[in-house]
Protein backbone atom coordinates (compact mmCIF):
# COMPACT_ATOMS: atom_id res chain seq x y z
CA UNK A 1 0.00 0.00 0.00
CA UNK A 2 2.83 2.21 -0.39
CA UNK A 3 1.52 5.66 -2.04
CA UNK A 4 3.33 6.45 -5.56
CA UNK A 5 5.95 9.98 -5.37
CA UNK A 6 3.20 12.54 -6.11
CA UNK A 7 0.66 11.28 -3.35
CA UNK A 8 2.27 12.49 -0.17
CA UNK A 9 3.18 15.80 -2.09
CA UNK A 10 -0.92 16.24 -3.45
CA UNK A 11 -1.83 15.03 0.64
CA UNK A 12 0.16 17.61 1.70
CA UNK A 13 -0.74 20.35 -0.74
CA UNK A 14 -4.01 19.83 0.58
CA UNK A 15 -4.14 19.48 4.25
CA UNK A 16 -1.65 21.96 5.05
CA UNK A 17 -3.68 25.19 4.63
CA UNK A 18 -6.64 23.88 7.01
CA UNK A 19 -6.63 21.92 10.28
CA UNK A 20 -7.35 18.51 9.88
CA UNK A 21 -10.23 18.39 11.92
CA UNK A 22 -11.92 19.74 9.07
CA UNK A 23 -11.48 16.62 7.04
CA UNK A 24 -14.39 15.35 8.13
CA UNK A 25 -16.83 18.47 9.56
CA UNK A 26 -16.34 20.40 6.37
CA UNK A 27 -17.89 17.92 4.66
CA UNK A 28 -20.27 19.09 2.54
CA UNK A 29 -23.78 17.14 2.97
CA UNK A 30 -24.68 15.36 -0.05
CA UNK A 31 -28.48 15.38 -1.58
CA UNK A 32 -28.09 12.37 -3.58
CA UNK A 33 -30.93 12.39 -5.89
CA UNK A 34 -32.79 8.69 -7.05
CA UNK A 35 -31.99 7.28 -10.13
CA UNK A 36 -33.34 4.01 -12.26
CA UNK A 37 -31.93 2.06 -14.67
CA UNK A 38 -30.47 -1.16 -15.54
CA UNK A 39 -27.58 -0.68 -13.07
CA UNK A 40 -29.97 0.37 -10.13
CA UNK A 41 -32.12 -2.55 -10.43
CA UNK A 42 -29.10 -5.01 -10.32
CA UNK A 43 -28.31 -3.03 -6.97
CA UNK A 44 -31.83 -3.41 -5.69
CA UNK A 45 -32.18 -6.62 -6.62
CA UNK A 46 -28.21 -7.68 -4.58
CA UNK A 47 -29.78 -5.16 -1.81
CA UNK A 48 -33.01 -8.13 -1.81
CA UNK A 49 -30.93 -11.03 -1.83
CA UNK A 50 -27.83 -10.18 0.55
CA UNK A 51 -30.86 -9.18 3.11
CA UNK A 52 -33.20 -11.72 2.31
CA UNK A 53 -30.05 -14.23 3.09
CA UNK A 54 -28.64 -12.06 6.33
CA UNK A 55 -32.26 -11.41 7.91
CA UNK A 56 -33.43 -14.77 6.80
CA UNK A 57 -30.71 -17.64 7.70
CA UNK A 58 -31.15 -17.03 11.54
CA UNK A 59 -35.14 -18.09 11.34
CA UNK A 60 -34.36 -21.51 9.22
CA UNK A 61 -34.03 -24.72 11.51
CA UNK A 62 -32.27 -27.32 9.80
CA UNK A 63 -31.97 -31.12 12.13
CA UNK A 64 -33.74 -29.41 15.17
CA UNK A 65 -31.30 -26.84 14.96
CA UNK A 66 -30.43 -23.36 13.62
CA UNK A 67 -29.41 -23.95 10.18
CA UNK A 68 -26.46 -21.06 10.50
CA UNK A 69 -25.07 -20.27 13.93
CA UNK A 70 -21.91 -19.38 15.35
CA UNK A 71 -22.52 -21.11 18.53
CA UNK A 72 -19.98 -18.83 20.48
CA UNK A 73 -20.16 -21.34 23.74
CA UNK A 74 -19.97 -24.15 21.88
CA UNK A 75 -17.25 -23.18 20.03
CA UNK A 76 -18.77 -24.81 17.04
CA UNK A 77 -20.55 -23.18 13.82
CA UNK A 78 -23.25 -24.69 12.31
CA UNK A 79 -23.67 -24.14 8.61
CA UNK A 80 -26.88 -26.25 7.50
CA UNK A 81 -25.49 -29.92 7.37
CA UNK A 82 -21.85 -28.71 8.26
CA UNK A 83 -20.62 -27.97 11.60
CA UNK A 84 -16.93 -26.52 11.84
CA UNK A 85 -14.98 -27.05 15.11
CA UNK A 86 -11.90 -24.91 16.32
CA UNK A 87 -10.10 -27.93 14.54
CA UNK A 88 -11.20 -27.17 11.35
CA UNK A 89 -9.77 -23.04 11.53
CA UNK A 90 -7.82 -24.30 8.25
CA UNK A 91 -10.65 -24.28 6.69
CA UNK A 92 -11.46 -20.09 8.08
CA UNK A 93 -7.64 -19.64 6.37
CA UNK A 94 -8.95 -20.79 3.12
CA UNK A 95 -12.33 -19.07 2.88
CA UNK A 96 -10.29 -16.09 3.74
CA UNK A 97 -7.40 -17.38 0.49
CA UNK A 98 -11.03 -17.73 -1.35
CA UNK A 99 -12.45 -14.19 -0.75
CA UNK A 100 -9.25 -12.78 -1.16
CA UNK A 101 -8.82 -13.94 -5.09
CA UNK A 102 -12.52 -13.42 -5.60
CA UNK A 103 -11.87 -9.86 -4.38
CA UNK A 104 -8.98 -9.94 -7.40
CA UNK A 105 -10.66 -11.08 -9.87
CA UNK A 106 -13.68 -9.26 -10.33
CA UNK A 107 -11.88 -5.98 -9.67
CA UNK A 108 -9.31 -6.84 -12.55
CA UNK A 109 -12.44 -7.41 -14.45
CA UNK A 110 -14.82 -4.95 -13.46
CA UNK A 111 -13.71 -2.84 -10.92
CA UNK A 112 -15.08 -2.28 -7.84
CA UNK A 113 -18.26 -4.87 -7.98
CA UNK A 114 -18.36 -5.58 -5.01
CA UNK A 115 -18.48 -1.85 -3.50
CA UNK A 116 -20.80 -0.62 -6.23
CA UNK A 117 -23.82 -4.05 -5.47
CA UNK A 118 -23.08 -5.85 -2.77
CA UNK A 119 -20.80 -4.25 0.31
CA UNK A 120 -22.70 -3.92 3.34
CA UNK A 121 -22.23 -0.43 3.65
CA UNK A 122 -23.87 0.42 -0.43
CA UNK A 123 -26.90 -1.58 0.85
CA UNK A 124 -27.80 -0.35 4.04
CA UNK A 125 -27.29 3.18 2.63
CA UNK A 126 -29.21 2.12 -0.19
CA UNK A 127 -31.85 0.74 1.96
CA UNK A 128 -31.62 4.11 4.36
CA UNK A 129 -31.78 6.54 1.41
CA UNK A 130 -35.07 5.11 0.28
CA UNK A 131 -36.82 5.73 3.88
CA UNK A 132 -35.29 8.89 3.47
CA UNK A 133 -36.36 9.65 -0.04
CA UNK A 134 -40.04 8.29 1.00
CA UNK A 135 -40.43 10.52 4.08
CA UNK A 136 -38.73 13.54 3.33
CA UNK A 137 -39.07 13.88 -0.15
CA UNK A 138 -36.57 14.03 -2.61
CA UNK A 139 -32.92 15.28 -3.21
CA UNK A 140 -34.20 19.17 -3.11
CA UNK A 141 -36.64 18.75 -0.95
CA UNK A 142 -34.10 17.36 1.71
CA UNK A 143 -32.23 20.17 1.13
CA UNK A 144 -34.96 22.75 1.46
CA UNK A 145 -35.85 20.81 4.51
CA UNK A 146 -32.54 21.33 5.85
CA UNK A 147 -32.11 24.37 5.18
CA UNK A 148 -36.16 25.33 6.77
CA UNK A 149 -36.19 26.73 10.13
CA UNK A 150 -37.56 24.18 13.02
CA UNK A 151 -41.46 23.57 12.36
CA UNK A 152 -44.06 21.13 12.94
CA UNK A 153 -43.94 19.28 9.52
CA UNK A 154 -39.77 19.21 10.18
CA UNK A 155 -39.85 18.21 13.17
CA UNK A 156 -42.48 15.77 12.34
CA UNK A 157 -40.61 14.29 9.10
CA UNK A 158 -37.05 14.09 11.30
CA UNK A 159 -38.64 12.27 13.92
CA UNK A 160 -40.43 9.80 11.56
CA UNK A 161 -37.12 9.07 9.71
CA UNK A 162 -34.74 8.68 12.59
CA UNK A 163 -37.76 6.28 14.20
CA UNK A 164 -37.93 3.90 10.92
CA UNK A 165 -33.92 4.09 10.50
CA UNK A 166 -33.45 3.33 14.25
CA UNK A 167 -36.39 0.46 13.92
CA UNK A 168 -34.44 -0.80 11.07
CA UNK A 169 -31.12 -0.33 12.68
CA UNK A 170 -32.59 -2.04 15.79
CA UNK A 171 -34.07 -5.25 14.04
CA UNK A 172 -30.43 -5.33 12.49
CA UNK A 173 -28.73 -5.36 15.19
CA UNK A 174 -30.67 -8.21 16.66
CA UNK A 175 -30.42 -10.68 13.62
CA UNK A 176 -26.72 -10.31 13.72
CA UNK A 177 -26.52 -11.07 17.42
CA UNK A 178 -29.00 -14.35 16.64
CA UNK A 179 -26.03 -15.68 14.75
CA UNK A 180 -24.10 -16.14 17.42
CA UNK A 181 -26.46 -16.47 20.29
CA UNK A 182 -29.38 -18.51 18.84
CA UNK A 183 -32.62 -17.12 18.21
CA UNK A 184 -34.98 -18.66 19.74
CA UNK A 185 -33.34 -17.65 23.02
CA UNK A 186 -33.34 -14.52 21.61
CA UNK A 187 -36.98 -14.16 21.07
CA UNK A 188 -37.83 -15.57 24.10
CA UNK A 189 -35.55 -12.82 26.05
CA UNK A 190 -36.99 -9.98 23.38
CA UNK A 191 -40.53 -10.85 24.84
CA UNK A 192 -39.54 -10.53 28.04
CA UNK A 193 -36.97 -7.95 27.70
CA UNK A 194 -34.45 -10.38 29.50
CA UNK A 195 -31.56 -9.92 27.12
CA UNK A 196 -27.96 -11.24 28.50
CA UNK A 197 -26.05 -7.85 29.11
CA UNK A 198 -24.21 -8.64 26.05
CA UNK A 199 -26.33 -9.71 24.20
CA UNK A 200 -28.37 -6.00 25.02
CA UNK A 201 -24.78 -4.54 24.16
CA UNK A 202 -23.62 -6.24 21.20
CA UNK A 203 -27.78 -5.51 19.57
CA UNK A 204 -27.16 -1.61 20.46
CA UNK A 205 -23.91 -1.86 19.27
CA UNK A 206 -24.23 -3.02 15.87
CA UNK A 207 -27.72 -1.53 15.74
CA UNK A 208 -26.34 2.21 16.46
CA UNK A 209 -22.91 1.61 13.90
CA UNK A 210 -25.48 0.71 11.08
CA UNK A 211 -28.02 4.25 11.81
CA UNK A 212 -24.34 6.12 12.02
CA UNK A 213 -22.59 4.52 8.76
CA UNK A 214 -26.38 4.14 6.84
CA UNK A 215 -27.84 7.18 7.80
CA UNK A 216 -25.06 9.74 8.57
CA UNK A 217 -21.40 8.58 7.33
CA UNK A 218 -22.53 7.51 4.15
CA UNK A 219 -19.83 7.68 1.39
CA UNK A 220 -17.32 9.18 4.36
CA UNK A 221 -16.81 5.48 5.26
CA UNK A 222 -15.71 4.82 1.70
CA UNK A 223 -13.40 7.63 1.22
CA UNK A 224 -11.81 7.80 4.61
CA UNK A 225 -12.47 4.50 6.68
CA UNK A 226 -12.46 1.75 3.83
CA UNK A 227 -9.23 0.21 3.35
CA UNK A 228 -9.83 -1.19 -0.05
CA UNK A 229 -10.57 1.91 -1.64
CA UNK A 230 -6.94 2.75 -0.81
CA UNK A 231 -5.25 -0.62 -2.71
CA UNK A 232 -7.74 -1.13 -5.53
CA UNK A 233 -5.55 0.73 -8.19
CA UNK A 234 -2.94 -2.18 -7.81
CA UNK A 235 -5.93 -4.69 -9.04
CA UNK A 236 -6.60 -2.61 -11.95
CA UNK A 237 -4.50 -2.31 -15.02
CA UNK A 238 -5.74 -1.14 -18.68
CA UNK A 239 -8.21 -3.60 -19.65
CA UNK A 240 -10.57 -3.26 -16.54
CA UNK A 241 -13.86 -2.57 -17.03
CA UNK A 242 -14.39 0.81 -15.02
CA UNK A 243 -17.14 3.23 -15.10
CA UNK A 244 -15.88 6.18 -17.40
CA UNK A 245 -16.84 9.12 -18.94
CA UNK A 246 -16.65 9.08 -22.68
CA UNK A 247 -14.23 12.70 -23.13
CA UNK A 248 -13.79 12.25 -26.75
CA UNK A 249 -17.65 12.22 -27.28
CA UNK A 250 -18.61 14.06 -24.60
CA UNK A 251 -16.42 17.14 -24.96
CA UNK A 252 -16.45 20.03 -25.56
CA UNK A 253 -19.44 20.09 -23.09
CA UNK A 254 -22.12 22.34 -22.80
CA UNK A 255 -26.33 23.31 -23.35
CA UNK A 256 -27.90 23.21 -26.27
CA UNK A 257 -31.09 23.11 -27.57
CA UNK A 258 -33.12 19.55 -28.16
CA UNK A 259 -32.89 18.05 -32.22
CA UNK A 260 -29.77 20.37 -32.81
CA UNK A 261 -26.87 18.70 -34.39
CA UNK A 262 -24.08 18.86 -31.27
CA UNK A 263 -21.79 19.22 -34.00
CA UNK A 264 -22.80 21.88 -35.67
CA UNK A 265 -22.51 24.55 -32.94
CA UNK A 266 -19.01 22.45 -32.33
CA UNK A 267 -19.72 20.74 -29.59
CA UNK A 268 -19.54 17.56 -28.03
CA UNK A 269 -22.20 14.94 -26.32
CA UNK A 270 -22.19 16.49 -22.92
CA UNK A 271 -25.01 18.38 -22.08
CA UNK A 272 -23.93 19.41 -18.41
CA UNK A 273 -26.49 19.04 -16.67
CA UNK A 274 -25.03 17.79 -14.28
CA UNK A 275 -26.72 14.93 -12.84
CA UNK A 276 -24.61 12.23 -13.07
CA UNK A 277 -23.03 14.70 -10.23
CA UNK A 278 -26.23 14.35 -8.62
CA UNK A 279 -26.84 11.24 -8.21
CA UNK A 280 -23.39 10.22 -7.36
CA UNK A 281 -23.36 8.71 -3.82
CA UNK A 282 -19.81 9.73 -3.25
CA UNK A 283 -20.55 13.74 -4.48
CA UNK A 284 -17.60 12.86 -7.76
CA UNK A 285 -17.69 14.26 -11.36
CA UNK A 286 -17.03 11.25 -13.30
CA UNK A 287 -15.96 13.97 -15.92
CA UNK A 288 -13.31 14.80 -14.04
CA UNK A 289 -11.72 10.88 -14.79
CA UNK A 290 -11.34 7.68 -12.40
CA UNK A 291 -11.12 8.40 -9.08
CA UNK A 292 -10.77 6.78 -5.38
CA UNK A 293 -13.49 7.97 -4.34
CA UNK A 294 -15.69 5.90 -6.91
CA UNK A 295 -17.27 3.25 -5.80
CA UNK A 296 -18.31 1.88 -9.09
CA UNK A 297 -22.28 1.78 -8.34
CA UNK A 298 -22.95 3.19 -11.87
CA UNK A 299 -25.62 5.50 -10.80
CA UNK A 300 -24.18 8.11 -13.25
CA UNK A 301 -24.23 5.45 -16.83
CA UNK A 302 -28.06 4.85 -15.51
CA UNK A 303 -28.67 8.70 -15.11
CA UNK A 304 -26.86 9.52 -18.12
CA UNK A 305 -28.73 6.64 -20.26
CA UNK A 306 -31.63 8.34 -19.50
CA UNK A 307 -30.28 12.22 -20.61
CA UNK A 308 -29.00 11.12 -23.61
CA UNK A 309 -32.41 8.96 -24.36
CA UNK A 310 -33.87 12.25 -24.41
CA UNK A 311 -31.86 13.96 -26.29
CA UNK A 312 -31.91 11.45 -29.00
CA UNK A 313 -28.36 10.28 -28.66
CA UNK A 314 -27.32 7.08 -28.89
CA UNK A 315 -26.87 5.42 -24.89
CA UNK A 316 -23.29 5.07 -22.95
CA UNK A 317 -21.32 8.47 -23.09
CA UNK A 318 -20.84 7.32 -19.54
CA UNK A 319 -19.87 3.57 -19.85
CA UNK A 320 -17.94 0.50 -18.14
CA UNK A 321 -15.36 0.54 -20.62
CA UNK A 322 -11.89 -0.08 -20.17
CA UNK A 323 -9.18 2.21 -20.43
CA UNK A 324 -7.57 0.19 -23.91
CA UNK A 325 -10.58 0.45 -25.29
CA UNK A 326 -11.24 3.65 -25.12
CA UNK A 327 -7.87 4.54 -26.18
CA UNK A 328 -7.69 1.92 -29.42
CA UNK A 329 -11.67 2.62 -29.58
CA UNK A 330 -12.71 -1.19 -29.44
CA UNK A 331 -16.09 -2.87 -29.62
CA UNK A 332 -17.56 -5.05 -27.50
CA UNK A 333 -16.05 -8.44 -28.76
CA UNK A 334 -12.20 -6.76 -28.73
CA UNK A 335 -13.06 -6.01 -24.69
CA UNK A 336 -14.38 -9.39 -23.90
CA UNK A 337 -11.84 -11.18 -25.53
CA UNK A 338 -9.54 -9.03 -23.52
CA UNK A 339 -11.14 -10.17 -20.06
CA UNK A 340 -9.00 -13.19 -20.81
CA UNK A 341 -5.26 -11.90 -20.27
CA UNK A 342 -2.44 -13.65 -17.72
CA UNK A 343 -3.72 -11.93 -14.77
CA UNK A 344 -7.55 -13.18 -14.41
CA UNK A 345 -6.21 -16.12 -15.44
CA UNK A 346 -4.52 -16.53 -13.21
CA UNK A 347 -6.16 -15.20 -10.64
CA UNK A 348 -9.32 -17.46 -11.60
CA UNK A 349 -7.07 -20.77 -11.72
CA UNK A 350 -5.84 -19.71 -8.26
CA UNK A 351 -9.29 -19.35 -7.00
CA UNK A 352 -10.80 -22.25 -8.94
CA UNK A 353 -7.99 -24.44 -7.21
CA UNK A 354 -8.63 -22.96 -3.66
CA UNK A 355 -12.47 -23.49 -4.13
CA UNK A 356 -11.99 -27.52 -5.04
CA UNK A 357 -9.53 -27.94 -2.65
CA UNK A 358 -11.68 -26.48 0.25
CA UNK A 359 -15.07 -28.52 -1.43
CA UNK A 360 -12.09 -31.88 -1.06
CA UNK A 361 -11.40 -31.02 1.82
CA UNK A 362 -14.53 -30.67 3.36
CA UNK A 363 -15.76 -33.72 1.64
CA UNK A 364 -13.17 -35.99 3.24
CA UNK A 365 -13.23 -34.92 6.48
CA UNK A 366 -12.99 -37.03 9.25
CA UNK A 367 -16.47 -37.96 10.62
CA UNK A 368 -15.14 -38.56 13.63
CA UNK A 369 -12.00 -37.61 15.66
CA UNK A 370 -10.60 -38.61 19.58
CA UNK A 371 -7.91 -36.90 22.04
CA UNK A 372 -6.49 -39.12 24.28
CA UNK A 373 -5.34 -37.09 27.33
CA UNK A 374 -3.70 -39.13 30.26
CA UNK A 375 -4.67 -38.49 33.43
CA UNK A 376 -1.85 -36.75 35.19
CA UNK A 377 -3.04 -36.91 38.93
CA UNK A 378 -2.15 -40.79 39.06
CA UNK A 379 0.60 -41.97 36.41
CA UNK A 380 0.45 -45.40 37.63
CA UNK A 381 -0.85 -47.20 39.95
CA UNK A 382 -0.83 -50.88 41.15
CA UNK A 383 -4.14 -52.77 41.40
CA UNK A 384 -5.46 -55.85 42.69
CA UNK A 385 -3.67 -59.03 40.96
CA UNK A 386 -0.56 -57.42 40.29
CA UNK A 387 -1.74 -55.44 37.36
CA UNK A 388 -0.93 -51.80 36.68
CA UNK A 389 -3.56 -49.46 36.06
CA UNK A 390 -3.21 -45.96 33.71
CA UNK A 391 -6.34 -43.66 33.43
CA UNK A 392 -6.88 -42.29 30.30
CA UNK A 393 -9.54 -39.52 29.41
CA UNK A 394 -11.18 -39.82 26.00
CA UNK A 395 -12.30 -37.09 24.59
CA UNK A 396 -15.28 -38.38 21.22
CA UNK A 397 -15.68 -35.92 18.83
CA UNK A 398 -18.67 -37.47 16.74
CA UNK A 399 -18.54 -34.95 13.57
CA UNK A 400 -21.74 -37.06 11.97
CA UNK A 401 -25.37 -35.49 12.05
CA UNK A 402 -26.42 -38.43 13.71
CA UNK A 403 -25.88 -40.03 17.24
CA UNK A 404 -23.15 -42.85 17.35
CA UNK A 405 -22.06 -45.32 19.33
CA UNK A 406 -18.85 -46.33 19.87
CA UNK A 407 -16.64 -49.02 21.10
CA UNK A 408 -12.86 -48.62 22.37
CA UNK A 409 -9.69 -51.51 22.34
CA UNK A 410 -6.98 -51.71 23.35
CA UNK A 411 -3.94 -53.16 21.99
CA UNK A 412 -0.01 -53.12 21.98
CA UNK A 413 1.28 -55.09 24.87
CA UNK A 414 0.60 -58.66 25.91
CA UNK A 415 -2.80 -58.91 28.38
CA UNK A 416 -3.18 -54.97 28.02
CA UNK A 417 -7.11 -54.75 28.72
CA UNK A 418 -9.73 -52.14 29.74
CA UNK A 419 -11.36 -52.46 33.13
CA UNK A 420 -14.96 -53.24 33.30
CA UNK A 421 -14.77 -55.07 29.94
CA UNK A 422 -14.36 -52.70 26.38
CA UNK A 423 -17.13 -49.55 27.23
CA UNK A 424 -19.49 -48.01 24.52
CA UNK A 425 -20.39 -44.38 24.56
CA UNK A 426 -22.75 -42.85 22.70
CA UNK A 427 -22.00 -39.77 21.30
CA UNK A 428 -25.11 -37.34 20.00
CA UNK A 429 -25.02 -35.54 16.63
CA UNK A 430 -22.35 -33.29 16.05
CA UNK A 431 -21.34 -33.62 19.86
CA UNK A 432 -18.68 -34.63 22.21
CA UNK A 433 -18.21 -36.68 24.89
CA UNK A 434 -15.52 -37.62 27.03
CA UNK A 435 -14.82 -41.22 28.52
CA UNK A 436 -12.70 -42.27 31.38
CA UNK A 437 -10.82 -45.51 30.42
CA UNK A 438 -8.99 -47.92 32.99
CA UNK A 439 -6.20 -49.35 31.29
CA UNK A 440 -4.79 -52.52 32.87
CA UNK A 441 -1.33 -54.42 31.90
CA UNK A 442 0.19 -57.45 33.87
CA UNK A 443 3.11 -55.27 35.51
CA UNK A 444 5.72 -57.59 33.63
CA UNK A 445 4.56 -57.15 30.29
CA UNK A 446 6.64 -54.50 29.15
CA UNK A 447 9.37 -52.65 30.19
CA UNK A 448 9.62 -50.26 32.98
CA UNK A 449 8.66 -46.20 32.06
CA UNK A 450 6.88 -45.36 29.08
CA UNK A 451 4.97 -48.66 26.51
CA UNK A 452 3.57 -47.51 23.01
CA UNK A 453 -0.21 -48.26 23.80
CA UNK A 454 -2.92 -47.96 21.07
CA UNK A 455 -6.94 -47.29 21.04
CA UNK A 456 -9.39 -48.86 18.61
CA UNK A 457 -12.18 -46.48 18.45
CA UNK A 458 -14.99 -47.97 16.04
CA UNK A 459 -18.62 -46.91 15.45
CA UNK A 460 -21.17 -49.23 16.07
CA UNK A 461 -23.59 -48.87 13.07
CA UNK A 462 -20.32 -48.64 10.56
CA UNK A 463 -17.49 -50.54 11.53
CA UNK A 464 -15.06 -48.94 8.55
CA UNK A 465 -15.26 -45.64 10.46
CA UNK A 466 -12.72 -46.69 13.20
CA UNK A 467 -9.81 -44.41 14.13
CA UNK A 468 -6.40 -45.28 15.74
CA UNK A 469 -5.14 -43.26 18.21
CA UNK A 470 -1.16 -44.17 20.00
CA UNK A 471 -0.61 -43.33 23.57
CA UNK A 472 1.77 -44.59 25.80
CA UNK A 473 1.34 -46.77 29.13
CA UNK A 474 3.42 -46.04 32.23
CA UNK A 475 5.24 -49.34 34.12
CA UNK A 476 6.52 -48.25 36.94
CA UNK A 477 10.56 -49.02 37.92
CA UNK B 1 -13.69 13.95 14.90
CA UNK B 2 -10.81 13.05 12.66
CA UNK B 3 -8.47 12.17 15.17
CA UNK B 4 -11.11 10.25 17.03
CA UNK B 5 -11.81 8.12 13.96
CA UNK B 6 -8.15 7.66 13.18
CA UNK B 7 -7.75 6.29 16.70
CA UNK B 8 -10.89 4.03 16.88
CA UNK B 9 -11.36 2.75 13.66
CA UNK B 10 -8.05 0.95 12.64
CA UNK B 11 -7.97 -0.37 16.41
CA UNK B 12 -11.39 -1.46 15.63
CA UNK B 13 -10.19 -3.30 12.52
CA UNK B 14 -7.37 -5.00 14.01
CA UNK B 15 -9.09 -5.93 16.78
CA UNK B 16 -11.60 -7.86 15.72
CA UNK B 17 -8.93 -9.73 13.83
CA UNK B 18 -6.87 -10.17 16.64
CA UNK B 19 -10.11 -11.79 19.03
CA UNK B 20 -10.84 -13.81 15.60
CA UNK B 21 -7.23 -15.14 15.67
CA UNK B 22 -7.01 -15.53 19.43
CA UNK B 23 -10.02 -17.01 19.86
CA UNK B 24 -9.89 -19.79 17.27
CA UNK B 25 -6.46 -20.80 18.56
CA UNK B 26 -7.62 -20.49 22.31
CA UNK B 27 -10.55 -21.96 24.23
CA UNK B 28 -11.77 -19.08 26.88
CA UNK B 29 -12.43 -22.06 29.04
CA UNK B 30 -8.19 -22.45 29.20
CA UNK B 31 -8.03 -19.03 30.04
CA UNK B 32 -6.71 -17.92 33.59
CA UNK B 33 -7.90 -14.68 35.42
CA UNK B 34 -5.33 -13.82 38.98
CA UNK B 35 -5.39 -17.19 38.99
CA UNK B 36 -8.26 -18.40 38.41
CA UNK B 37 -10.37 -20.62 36.06
CA UNK B 38 -12.25 -17.51 33.49
CA UNK B 39 -15.93 -17.77 34.81
CA UNK B 40 -17.80 -15.65 32.79
CA UNK B 41 -20.06 -16.72 30.34
CA UNK B 42 -18.57 -17.53 27.04
CA UNK B 43 -20.41 -14.09 25.13
CA UNK B 44 -18.71 -12.19 28.41
CA UNK B 45 -15.74 -13.64 27.94
CA UNK B 46 -15.60 -13.22 24.14
CA UNK B 47 -16.71 -9.66 24.30
CA UNK B 48 -14.36 -8.11 27.55
CA UNK B 49 -11.83 -9.73 25.22
CA UNK B 50 -12.92 -7.75 22.28
CA UNK B 51 -13.09 -4.36 24.17
CA UNK B 52 -10.06 -5.25 25.53
CA UNK B 53 -8.18 -5.90 22.05
CA UNK B 54 -9.63 -2.78 20.85
CA UNK B 55 -8.77 -0.54 23.68
CA UNK B 56 -4.82 -2.31 23.58
CA UNK B 57 -5.13 -1.10 19.46
CA UNK B 58 -6.43 1.93 20.17
CA UNK B 59 -3.95 2.88 22.84
CA UNK B 60 -1.15 1.95 20.29
CA UNK B 61 -3.12 4.20 17.44
CA UNK B 62 -3.05 7.29 19.84
CA UNK B 63 0.57 6.84 20.72
CA UNK B 64 1.14 7.00 16.77
CA UNK B 65 -0.98 10.26 16.06
CA UNK B 66 1.16 11.55 19.72
CA UNK B 67 4.29 10.85 17.97
CA UNK B 68 3.76 11.90 14.53
CA UNK B 69 3.09 15.57 15.50
CA UNK B 70 4.98 17.79 13.48
CA UNK B 71 8.18 20.18 15.09
CA UNK B 72 5.87 22.99 14.64
CA UNK B 73 2.82 21.33 16.05
CA UNK B 74 4.52 20.95 19.30
CA UNK B 75 6.37 23.88 19.40
CA UNK B 76 2.90 26.12 18.15
CA UNK B 77 2.09 27.99 21.89
CA UNK B 78 -2.00 28.24 22.51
Amino acid sequence: MSSPSPKPQQAQKSKAPQSSDTLYESRKKLYVRAVTGVFANWRWALVWITQILFYGLPWLSWNDRQAVLFHLAERKFYIFGTVFWPQDVFFLAILLIISAYALFFFTAIAGRLWCGYACPQTVYTEIFMWIEQKIEGDHIRRQKLDQAPMSANKLFRRSAKFLVWGLVALWTGFTFVAYFSPTSELLEAARTFSFGPWELFWILFYGAFTFLFAGVLREQVCKYMCPYARFQAVMFDPDTLVITYDEARGEPRGVRKKGVDPRSLGKGDCIDCGICVQVCPTGIDIRDGLQYECIGCAACIDACDQVMDKMNYPRGLIRYTTENALKKNWGNKEIVAHVFRPRTLIYGTVLAVVCLAFVWGLASRDPLRVDVIRDRASLAREVEGGQIENVYRLHVMNMAESTRTFTFEVSGLPGVKIAGGPPRIEVGPASTQSVTLQVLVPYDAGKPGSNEIEFLITAEDDPSLSLREETTFLLPR
Amino acid sequence: MLKLIQVLWPSFAVAALAEAVFFTVIDPQELYLFGQVVHYGALATYSIAFLGFWLVCAASSLSTLFLQRSAADINRRN
